[in-house]
């Protein structure tokens, strides 16, 4: 089954390096947001199996829009990708309701790893 | 004023840098956050090419809701080269030292109150400067040496960027960001002045870190 995947992060080009890292040889439906209202408002449409989400953006914040979607989908799969690595920042998405916090720059492997575990973490769920 | 980032850079190389300093600034707030204790706020880093004679007048638009300021500024150099401005707003200083006392206690309280602040200035700016440009040259796989850091505290802000400081026959990238802390009032902003000698190079590097995701 084809998974949709959500790419939320201002930068076009982090968004690029993130799909790069992404395994070829899997079937992955991209859709990406360039800042935290876009990121809900296609969450809320798409439903994603992952979202992939930067903190620092403008319009809302990766912060805000976690909480935005942990409101809407207590079991989404949020993937925090960011440069911002202070503890505090950390503990607060986690608080919120991410899965995982990735530190960028991000790297194949890495994505890889996060990946599978939040798949993984996901279907479990689901069989619950 | 300033020149279209998109004149010297392409779009991609411009966005690319973004992203790089966004990965450098949030290296230099993470150092910073441990030795603080409190979370650094950053916001997302701004790029523009200005020529160098006109800086002065960019620099002080840029602090005019401030009338002192607080400087540390560290020179650096590799294939990447250039000044690191880290300019605080009038106080900062003294906020920053009921920070660090927070974590240091007794370590910051022997000497007059204008050298604690001195010195606080200094330790905060080499932190953040070494960090976001260390971060920087690390991801374009350069190696840079610094200056030690200097500080010039509570300055006239019209004053305190001469006109003068910089060679005129050069253009500087200005790469941006405004921080602020959540526990304490200092804020500030930190700018990094690159010549445009480094520009040549800097495409090659974008392109060559941009090539690791192809």
């Amino acid at each position: 089954m084809i998974k949709k995947i959500l790419i939320v992060d201002d930068s076009p080009i982090a968004r690029k390096m993130l799909k790069s890292c992404l395994p070829k040889d899997r079937e992955y439906e991209f859709h990406e947001a360039g800042n935290g209202l876009e990121g809900v408002n296609q969450y809320k449409e798409l439903e994603p199996d992952i979202t992939f989400m930067d903190l620092t953006m403008p319009v809302m914040t990766g912060y805000e829009a976690i909480e935005e979607i942990i409101k809407i989908d207590t079991k989404a799969m949020i993937i925090v990708v960011t440069a911002d690595v202070q503890m505090s920042a950390i503990k607060t998405v986690l608080d919120s309701g991410a899965f995982m916090v990735l530190r960028k720059p991000i790297k194949k492997d890495q994505i890889l790893g996060a990946l599978d575990k939040a798949m993984d973490t996901k279907e479990k769920g689901a069989q619950v | 004023m300033s020149e279209q980032a998109t004149d010297i850079l392409s779009s991609d190389e411009v966005d690319t840098l973004q992203e790089i300093m966004n990965i450098a600034f949030g290296q230099s707030a993470s150092d910073l956050s441990e030795v603080i204790d409190t979370h650094v706020v950053l916001s997302i880093p701004f790029i523009e090419f200005v020529k160098v004679t006109e800086l002065h007048t960019y620099i002080q638009q840029h602090v005019k809701e401030y009338s002192k300021i607080s400087i540390v500024e560290q020179k650096y150099w590799g294939k990447f080269k250039g000044d690191a401005l880290l300019i605080f707003a009038s106080g900062a200083g003294r906020e920053l030292i009921l920070l660090l006392k927070n974590d240091e206690q007794g370590s910051l309280e022997a000497g007059s109150a204008e050298i604690l602040e001195s010195e606080t200035l200094l330790e905060v700016g080499n932190i953040l400067i070494g960090a976001c440009v260390g971060k920087l040259a690390e991801l374009l796989n350069d190696i840079v040496t610094y200056t030690p850091p200097m500080v010039l505290v509570e300055e006239d802000a019209r004053n305190a960027v001469p006109a003068n400081k910089f060679d005129p026959d050069q253009t500087a990238i200005i790469l941006k960001t405004d921080f602020n802390f959540e526990q304490g009032g200092a804020t500030g902003f930190l700018f990094l002045v690159t010549k445009n000698e480094s520009v040549v190079w800097l495409k090659k590097a974008l392109q060559l870190f941009l090539e690791q995701y192809e």
